[in-house]
C-alpha cells in the first residue's frame, strides 16, 4: 500500500477573530441553557437528568447549565489515534495534521462499466474501498455508497465491505440504533482483536448527524452512546440549512449547529467520561427560489472553515466537509471551483479529518473516477498548505550564484536533486507519449487510472479466520434484526 | 581500476550525471592507456543511451538528461584531442545552432545543443543574437549539414527567414537543412519560410536533426 499522505499546514486561516470564536461559543451556551436540545431517547434523557440537565420529559427538550457543558466537555480529549489493520494507516488527532476520507453514502453509481446511473450496491462499497486503500490522499474510508442490495442490514454490511477490501481506517456513518450498534462493535473486535485492544486502538469510528435544528436522532443518539461506552470514536456532524433549518446567517448557523453537535458530545461524556469524540458542522444554504439543498456557496465555506476553529476551542477534534459538491458531472468548472474552495478552506483552517473525496450532487452520486480528479486537488492543497522552504537548501543561495545572470539552472545537481519533489498534476500534465500517440481526454485518462488501480491494487487480504467471522455476525444480526 | 572499471565507470558517471567525475576518468583513462575511441562509444555513447532510456521509462526528468550530456560534454573535452590523426569519433551530422539577431533568449537553444551534442551531433554554438550571415558563413567553416535557428519573439522570427533565404544566396542550400524552434514558432511557420522542419522541444530538436541527416530515429 503506497503510505497515506496526510497533510501537514505550515500556515493556518483564521476566519474568525478570538473575540469573534468567544461570541459563538457563549451564544451556544446561551442556547443549550435557555433554548435546549431536544433528545428523543428515554436513555438519554435519563442520563441528563441524572447529571444535573433541565429535561421536560414531556417534550424531550434537554437544556443544560453551562458549568455541566464545560466540565463535560473538559473530559473529552483532544488527542487519540485511529487505526487501520496495516502498518502506516494509523492516524494521529493531534492537530499537526489534516486526514481526508471519502465522501458517503450515496444511493447511486454511475456504474464502472457501462457509466450508467444505477441503484448504488455492496459491490459498489468494496471497490472504492480498494481504490481508496492504493490512493496515498485517502487516510480513512466512508463507506461511500449505501448497499442496497443488502436490505435492512446495509449498513453492517457496508461495514463488512470496508474492512474486507482496505487495511485503512473505516468511519461509518450509517450503523445506526443500539443493537446494529453492537454489531458493529462485535465486527470491529474481529478486526481489532478483541474488546480492550479495539478500545485502545480503535479500527474504526462513528459519525452521526444530528437534526436540525437543535434534534437529535434517536437511532444516532442511542448507537452514539453504545460505542462511545466502548471507546469507539464518536462524531456529531450537524448540517444546518441556511433559511430553512437554520437561521439565514452564518453565524446563527454556526449556533445552531454548534448546539446541536456539543449537547450530543456531552451526553458521551456523561455516559464515558474521556470518550474519545469529535465535532463536525457541514453547513448549507437553501435557494431561496426553490428550497433546493445548495452547499457550495461562500457562506457555507466560511461556516466549514469557521466549525473547525469551534471543534478545537471546545478541545476536540475535528471533522470538515471538503469536495462533495453540487456539481452532477465530474470534470467541470463547477466542481473544480467548488472543489478547491470546499476543501482548500477547510485544510488552511488546520481540520484533524475532513471528508470528501469522490461524490458529485451533493454526496448522492458515486461517479467512480472523481475520486481520482479529487485526489490530484487534494495533492494540490497538500503541497500548497506546507507552505515554502527558508532553509539554505531551500533559498539555494549557492546555485543562484553558481549560475549566475543569464545561465540557466537545468544541469546543476541542486535542480536535480529538488525537481523530484515539485508535484506536477498528473491529469493535466501527463507524460506525453514519445512515439507521438494521441494524449487521451482528461477524463478516459481519470478512468484509465482508476481501472489501473483496480486491476492491480491488491489490499493486504483480511484473515480467512476473521471473513468467516464477519459473515457469522452478520448472518447473527440478521436473525435477529431481519434482513 | 582495471581498463574495464574505468570505462564501466566512465558510463556511470554520464548516467548519474557527474561532469567531474566524467572528467577525472576520462584523464585516469588516457594515463592508463586506454584508447580514447573506445572510452567514447563504450563508455560514453553507452552512458547517454541508457539516460535515454530512462528518460524514455518516465524515470529520469529533463534535468538529468541535460546533466547527463554536460558530463558527456565534459569528458569528450578531454579525449577528443586525444584520438589518433586517422580517428574520428563517430558524429551523426555537424551542427551550427544560434538565436537570431535582435533575440537574448539562450536556454532553450543551449538545451538542443545539449541533446544535439548527447546523441552523437557535433554542435558549433554561435551564440545569442546572431545575423542571418553569421549562420551561414559558420556553416561553411564547419562543413555543416544543419542549421538550428532559435527565435523566441515575434519581431525576431522573420531572421530565420533570412537564414533560408541567405543560404540560398550562397550556395548552400543543397547541402544544408534548416531546422527552427521558439515559443511562438508553428510548423505553418517553417512550412511558409521554407524551413526543414520545426521542432518544439529539445528532445523533438533530437528526433528531428536525425530525420534532416537520414538517420533512423
Amino acid at each position: 500500500m503506497p503510505s497515506i499522505k496526510p497533510i501537514r499546514p505550515r500556515f493556518h486561516l483564521e476566519v474568525l477573530s478570538a473575540t469573534q470564536r468567544e461570541a459563538i461559543k457563549s451564544a451556544t451556551l446561551r442556547v443549550l441553557e435557555q433554548t435546549g436540545v431536544k433528545f428523543p431517547s428515554e436513555r438519554a434523557l435519563r442520563v441528563f437528568a441524572e447529571h444535573g440537565a433541565w429535561v421536560d420529559m414531556a417534550t424531550q427538550i434537554v437544556r443544560l447549565p453551562p458549568d455541566l457543558v464545560l466540565e463535560a466537555m473538559g473530559r473529552a480529549p483532544r488527542s487519540y489515534v485511529l487505526t487501520g489493520r496495516a502498518e502506516g494507516t494509523d492516524l494521529t488527532l493531534d492537530g499537526t495534521c489534516s486526514y481526508f476520507g471519502t465522501d458517503g453514502c450515496g444511493t447511486e453509481t454511475l456504474d464502472f462499466t457501462t457509466g450508467e446511473r444505477r441503484p448504488s450496491c455492496k459491490e459498489d462499497v468494496a471497490r472504492m474501498a480498494r481504490v481508496v486503500d492504493y490512493l496515498p490522499s485517502v487516510a480513512f474510508y466512508w463507506p461511500m455508497v449505501s448497499a442496497q442490495d443488502c436490505g435492512r442490514l446495509a449498513p453492517l454490511h457496508e461495514l463488512d465491505a470496508s474492512f474486507n477490501s482496505t487495511a485503512k481506517h473505516v468511519q461509518t456513518e450509517t450503523v445506526m440504533g443500539a443493537r446494529p450498534a453492537q454489531y458493529a462493535l462485535r465486527m470491529g473486535e474481529v478486526i481489532a482483536g478483541d474488546r480492550e485492544r479495539m478500545r485502545a486502538r480503535p479500527p474504526f469510528s462513528v459519525l452521526i448527524c444530528t437534526i436540525a435544528p437543535l434534534g437529535q436522532d434517536k437511532e444516532g443518539i442511542e448507537a452514539g452512546m453504545v460505542y462511545a461506552e466502548a471507546g469507539i470514536p464518536v462524531g456529531f456532524m450537524a448540517m444546518p440549512n441556511m433559511g430553512s433549518t437554520a437561521p439565514a446567517v452564518p453565524g446563527g448557523a454556526l449556533v445552531v449547529g454548534n448546539a446541536e453537535v456539543v449537547s450530543a458530545l456531552v451526553l458521551m461524556q456523561l455516559v464515558a467520561p474521556g470518550a474519545p469524540v469529535f465535532h463536525s458542522i457541514l453547513a448549507s444554504v437553501m435557494n431561496p427560489r426553490t428550497a433546493e439543498y445548495i452547499v457550495s456557496t461562500p457562506e457555507k465555506y466560511l461556516c466549514n472553515a469557521a466549525a473547525v476553529h469551534m471543534a478545537h476551542d471546545w478541545g476536540v477534534p475535528s471533522l470538515a466537509g471538503g469536495f462533495g459538491v453540487d456539481a452532477a458531472e465530474p470534470a467541470s468548472w463547477q466542481l473544480g471551483r467548488d472543489s478547491v474552495y470546499s476543501a482548500l478552506m477547510c485544510t488552511l483552517a488546520g481540520t484533524d479529518m475532513s471528508v470528501g473525496l469522490g461524490m458529485l450532487g451533493a454526496s448522492t452520486l458515486l461517479a467512480p473516477e472523481q475520486i481520482i480528479f479529487d485526489d490530484e486537488i487534494y495533492h494540490t492543497h497538500r503541497i500548497l498548505a506546507e507552505g515554502i522552504d527558508t532553509s539554505s537548501d531551500g533559498l539555494a543561495l549557492d546555485v543562484i550564484a553558481k549560475v549566475g545572470p543569464r545561465g540557466h539552472f537545468l544541469a546543476q545537481k541542486h535542480t536535480r536533486r529538488h525537481i523530484q519533489d515539485l508535484w506536477i498534476p498528473e491529469l493535466t500534465h501527463p507524460r506525453q507519449p514519445l512515439d507521438g500517440t494521441p494524449m487521451p481526454g482528461i477524463q478516459p485518462r481519470a478512468k484509465a487510472k482508476l481501472d489501473s488501480i483496480l486491476a492491480e491494487h491488491q489490499p493486504q487480504p483480511l484473515e480467512e479466520a476473521a471473513q468467516a467471522e464477519l459473515r457469522t455476525i452478520l448472518e447473527a444480526a440478521a436473525q435477529e434484526l431481519g434482513s | 581500476m582495471s581498463k574495464e572499471e574505468i570505462i564501466t565507470r566512465l558510463a556511470q558517471s554520464v548516467i548519474d550525471g557527474e561532469p567531474e567525475d566524467a572528467v577525472e576518468l576520462a584523464k585516469q583513462a588516457l594515463d592508463e592507456g586506454l584508447d580514447p575511441l573506445v572510452c567514447i562509444n563504450q563508455g560514453l555513447t553507452a552512458g547517454i543511451n541508457r539516460v535515454g532510456e530512462l528518460f524514455a521509462s518516465g524515470e529520469y526528468f529533463l534535468p538529468d538528461l541535460i546533466i547527463g550530456g554536460e558530463a558527456m560534454k565534459a569528458a569528450l573535452a578531454v579525449l577528443e584531442p586525444a584520438l589518433a590523426g586517422d580517428q574520428e569519433r563517430q558524429i551523426l551530422g555537424r551542427v551550427v545552432l544560434g538565436t537570431v539577431r535582435g533575440d537574448l533568449h539562450e536556454i532553450g537553444k543551449t538545451l538542443v545543443g545539449t541533446m544535439l551534442t548527447a546523441n552523437g551531433f557535433l554542435v558549433t554554438d554561435i551564440g545569442i543574437d546572431k545575423p542571418a550571415a553569421d549562420f551561414v558563413s559558420a556553416a561553411r567553416e564547419a562543413n555543416a549539414t544543419l542549421i538550428g535557428a532559435s527565435a523566441l519573439l515575434t519581431t525576431t522570427m522573420p531572421e530565420q527567414q533570412k537564414i533560408v533565404e541567405e543560404l540560398k544566396e550562397a550556395g548552400l542550400r543543397d547541402q544544408v537543412r534548416v531546422m527552427i524552434g521558439g515559443a511562438p514558432i508553428t510548423q505553418g511557420w517553417a512550412d511558409k519560410i521554407g524551413a526543414d522542419g520545426y521542432a518544439e522541444d529539445a528532445i523533438s530538436a533530437v528526433a528531428l536533426a536525425k530525420q534532416l541527416v537520414g538517420v533512423p530515429v
